[in-house]
């Protein structure tokens, strides 16, 4: 593969990021603006700014490697990720707009007045952030590696200083701009190479036959009910709680926009997810040698130029690595926004200055991780930071949303609980189920039982502690739920 | 009504705790009382203040309540009235996408044909699967948000009735 490409592609996209940021520095000059963009960002500016935030390294390389590694099994990903938002549109959109906070842990303040509850969402919220960036710096290194031959920290290290840079000097409006800008630079990316690979492939011998590439035993057919239903609660469920993807909410100017934005995003993955899917589909038959390589997840970046040949492999080349590094530079600075938020209201007085204080620490912490962990498929790893939000937030967000019974202890039972649960299944699964076989579906999809048992600890103490009701719940109950016009 | 419809990017904005003040001083007394927001033609200076807790918030909170129906009993029905068809709407609507998707996929499932049948090299059944679910989800939300918003707007009806 040509590496002066790969660094061109990688150098434009960073190049691009940082000019669009600026710029953006310059239209963005009140406090609100740096938080929130004034909510005055149009549906679908917002949508394609959602979009281009959501879509990370699992959308983009994770779910082609998947369904090279694993067969129809991966394609639920992508359905799950995109499905994720028609839950978020059912039960959080227009309410979460209308609370009118700033963060997830703001709204927790608000809806259950305890600083208690407020602090442990905000944990929370930390917590899945980094776990979530270090899949993003993991594929960052991935490609770097695979694409220029530089050692893997060397990609992790330049996406976590661009997006600390980006963030600190830009804040959120800028970044509106940023992401809406890398949706359609990623859809571009990733449509462009697999329309041209389908047009060339009818004139290349597969390196599989059809039925060797699409085994029935890999197929739909092949499907475990529980890790499906549980995989599909985790992402359909962790997307209500994604602290980069609500933060956007609160910039749409009113509940019914917030509605009208998730639908279009719903309609932007749909088309988005149609490719990555694609591509996997093409190395099951072209590329199956990756799968032995370990290096699946590189599918999507080394398939265009082993079918195409000659420049216009070079080209699309350069067009997908710009695409995943799109990819790992707007999940990670959306999600340093988001987290810088919250460290520098909680932490640091919530300044300007603390804001950029936060935006770097933030961005450090995850690379930290990322370099000391080596990855084990990224549409995996990020599988479990969905099931680890659904799991804790996701019961939190619902019954503040529609319950007026729930209480702060109630809801920090079921957030503690939550965590318990699905981090020891996450992070201890492995030795746990090394000792009992049995169980180890449930430990490697924990989301189908963690998430009940989260609601439920949280509707039994809310019960149980009914005295302790917030006194303004049903004026907050009637805020979020009220068109805005007859307030 | 203390956040405008219409979006206001120049204006300082006062957030919803009150925690964002307008101010024209560079330095020290910014106690602008939340409900006061200014709005001067040229951008004033917005100072950011650390997120009020708790004696703070809890009196900066009332500015909150103040936007909602100010609890009189008819208007307190509506509320819950609306809130309750709201939640049925939703999970009717999740319940129908979850089924629906069920369905789609046992069929797929238990239709070996599928499997055996290949379209530009690819089992049917793969296809299907890997695009079908789409158009189902991208359906229930369409209609879910007409739904939602017709809701709304029958709640605005039999308020600004009364």
């Amino acid at each position: 593969m040509n590496a002066a490409i790969s660094y061109a592609a990688i150098a434009a996209v960073a190049l691009a990021s940082a000019l669009i940021g600026f710029y953006g520095l310059r239209v963005s000059r009140t406090t609100s603006d740096f938080y929130v963009a004034s909510r005055t960002v149009r549906p679908w500016w917002n949508a394609s700014a959602i979009g281009g935030e959501y879509l990370s390294a699992a959308s983009f390389l994770g779910i082609a490697g998947l369904i090279l590694t694993t067969g129809a099994g991966g394609i639920w990903f992508p359905i799950g990720y995109t499905a994720g938002y028609l839950m978020l549109l059912l039960f959080v959109a227009a309410p979460l707009r209308r609370s009118g906070a700033y963060t997830i842990p703001d709204f927790t303040e608000a809806r259950l007045e305890s600083r208690t509850a407020r602090l442990v969402t905000s944990t929370l919220v930390i917590v899945i952030g980094w776990f979530y960036i270090v899949p993003q710096l993991q594929g960052a290194a991935l490609a770097v590696r695979i694409t220029t031959g530089l050692p893997s920290w060397a990609g992790s290290l330049a996406v976590a200083v661009i997006v600390a840079v980006v963030v600190a000097a830009g804040g959120m409006r800028s970044i509106t701009f940023v992401q809406a800008f890398q949706f359609w630079l990623k859809l571009t990316a990733i449509a462009v190479p697999v329309i041209a690979m389908l047009i060339i492939v009818g004139g290349v011998e597969p390196a599989l036959g059809a039925a060797a590439a699409f085994p029935a035993t890999a197929g739909p057919g092949d499907l475990d009910p529980y890790r499906t239903v549980s995989l599909m609660v985790a992402l359909l469920l962790g997307t209500l709680g994604l602290p980069h993807v609500l933060v956007r909410f609160y910039t749409n100017p009113d509940g019914d926009a917030a509605r009208r934005t998730t639908v279009i995003v719903l309609v932007l993955l749909s088309v988005f997810y149609l490719f990555p899917t694609i591509l996997g589909l093409l190395g099951r038959a072209f590329a199956p040698d990756l799968v032995a390589s370990g290096d699946a997840d590189a599918l999507v970046l080394v398939l265009p130029d082993r079918l195409v040949p000659g420049w216009a492999g070079d080209l699309l080349t350069a067009l997908v690595i710009a695409g995943a590094f799109a990819a790992f530079l707007s999940t990670s600075s959306g999600l340093v926004v988001s987290l810088a938020g919250v460290i520098s209201q909680d932490l640091l007085g919530g300044s300007v200055r603390g804001f950029r204080i936060a935006a770097v620490a933030s961005s450090f912490v995850p690379l930290v991780v990322a370099l000391a962990t080596e990855s084990t498929g990224l549409a995996g790893s990020v599988g479990l930071v969905f099931a680890f939000t659904a799991s804790t937030l996701c019961p939190m967000l619902l019954l503040g949303i529609w319950w007026r019974g729930l209480t702060p202890r109630g809801a920090v039972s079921g957030m503690l609980t939550g965590a318990v649960l699905s981090g020891a299944a996450i992070l201890g699964g492995g030795a746990i189920a090394a000792a009992a076989p049995g169980i180890r579906p449930f430990l490697e999809q924990p989301a189908a039982w963690t998430v009940p048992a989260a609601l439920l600890v949280t509707v039994v103490v809310s019960r149980v502690d009914r005295r302790r009701r917030p006194r303004g719940t049903d004026a907050f109950l009637a805020r979020l739920h009220t068109p805005e016009r007859v307030r | 009504m203390s956040e405008p419809a219409e979006p206001d990017p120049a204006a300082g904005r006062v957030g919803p705790e009150g925690r964002l003040e307008t101010s024209g001083a560079e330095e020290g007394g910014l106690d602008t009382p939340p409900s006061s927001a200014t709005r001067p033609t040229p951008p004033a200076r917005v100072r950011v203040t650390a997120p009020r807790t708790g004696a703070t918030a809890a009196s900066a909170r009332p500015s909150t309540r103040g936007r909602a129906p100010a609890g009189s009993e008819p208007e307190s029905v509506y509320v819950r009235s609306l809130i309750r068809s709201q939640l049925r709407l939703g999970i009717t609507y999740a319940a129908g996408f979850a089924l629906a998707t069920a369905l789609f996929v046992l069929a797929i499932v238990l239709s070996p044909v599928l499997d055996a049948t290949f379209v530009l090299g690819v089992p049917l059944s793969w296809l299907l699967l890997a695009i079908g679910v789409y158009p189902l989800a991208i359906t229930v939300a369409v209609l879910y948000a007409r739904a939602a918003a017709r809701n709304e707007a029958r709640y605005r009806a039999l308020t600004e009735a009364e």
